[in-house]
């Protein structure tokens, strides 16, 4: 886990009883955007074949039972056992319930962002909860790109200027502090 | 009326405790562990945690503390298929869960 936070623009804070708001800039809506759009990708990228079996596939259980070869997709969609039958098992009844939960909060993220053109965003409890989801979702992505497991942030603080992972760093890190500032917001009735 | 000597009586009272033991033992309860991550944030943890189980501020703080510092603490307790819900919504939140039997070492 990581308690960091960096200062940037003002972030969510909360507005009357239960909403949330945030102002963001056009570049930082836009980056936000293709995040956004980059999970629901990835999300949506193991398309079984149900012809076989509609009825499968109304109740949305998978032929696939085998873990995701993708390394993010496998930090997004993980066992739920450490014994791999019943790991195997449980995948095939739920992992498609579960990309659609994680696509639903990144697809309601994208509304969110693109039904506003000067970047004033305003959610509600449970749209908050899927901004903090699919941040969420996105900061695991990029933490396996940056390789978090092995690298402190320390060393991710000192990457050289050309290093292609240093503007990934920097999104890592300002997603974390957006992440925080709606947590902020939201635990401020339960002080 | 059949008399029962004190020896068979132990002898049988014995064998129906062992016999509930493993009724028993078959049908522990299962738990949903969470696992210590490098990328989620300390108050996201204690936040998901106070959403989804409705702890305290208190409780969740005290066992995100212990994920942080054991590298995992139990969050929840019950049947397979609660455990099983359960280790769905902590994924849809993006926590590391998983479930097993509560007797087997964690």
């Amino acid at each position: 886990m990581s308690a960091e936070t960096e200062e940037q623009s003002s972030g969510f804070t909360r507005h009357g009883s239960d909403d949330y708001v945030a102002n963001f800039s056009s570049s930082e809506r836009q980056v936000l955007i293709n995040l956004v759009e980059q999970i629901v990708e990835l999300l949506g990228e193991r398309i079984d074949n149900y012809d076989d079996d509609p009825l499968a596939a109304m109740i949305g259980i998978t032929s696939f039972d085998s873990p995701p070869d993708d390394e993010v997709l496998m930090r997004l969609l993980p066992n739920a056992y450490a014994e791999q039958v019943d790991a195997s098992e449980f995948r095939r009844y739920t992992e498609s319930t579960l990309r659609a939960r994680k696509s639903a909060n990144a697809m309601s993220m994208r509304i969110d962002l693109k039904s506003s053109s000067d970047g004033y965003v305003e959610v509600d409890h449970d749209g908050a909860n899927a901004w903090l989801g699919g941040m969420n979702d996105i900061r695991l992505a990029l933490g396996v790109r940056l390789n978090v497991q092995a690298n402190s942030h320390e060393d991710l603080e000192i990457l050289a200027p050309d290093d292609p992972l240093r503007g990934v760093y920097a999104v890592y890190s300002w997603l974390g502090w957006l992440q925080e500032s709606l947590i902020q917001a939201l635990m401020d009735d339960a002080l | 009326m059949v008399r029962v000597d004190e020896k068979t009586k132990e002898i049988v009272e014995e064998k129906i405790d062992e016999a509930i033991k493993e009724i028993f033992s078959s049908d522990k309860p299962w738990v949903t562990i969470v696992w210590d991550d490098p990328v989620n944030l300390m108050t996201y943890v204690t936040y998901v945690l106070m959403e989804l189980f409705s702890f305290t501020r208190e409780k969740a703080h005290g066992l995100m503390m212990q994920v942080h510092t054991q590298g995992k603490a139990v969050v929840s307790t019950g049947s397979r298929e609660e455990m099983e819900h359960d280790v769905a919504r902590l994924h849809e939140y993006g926590l590391w869960a998983t479930l097993q039997r509560g007797d087997q070492a964690l």
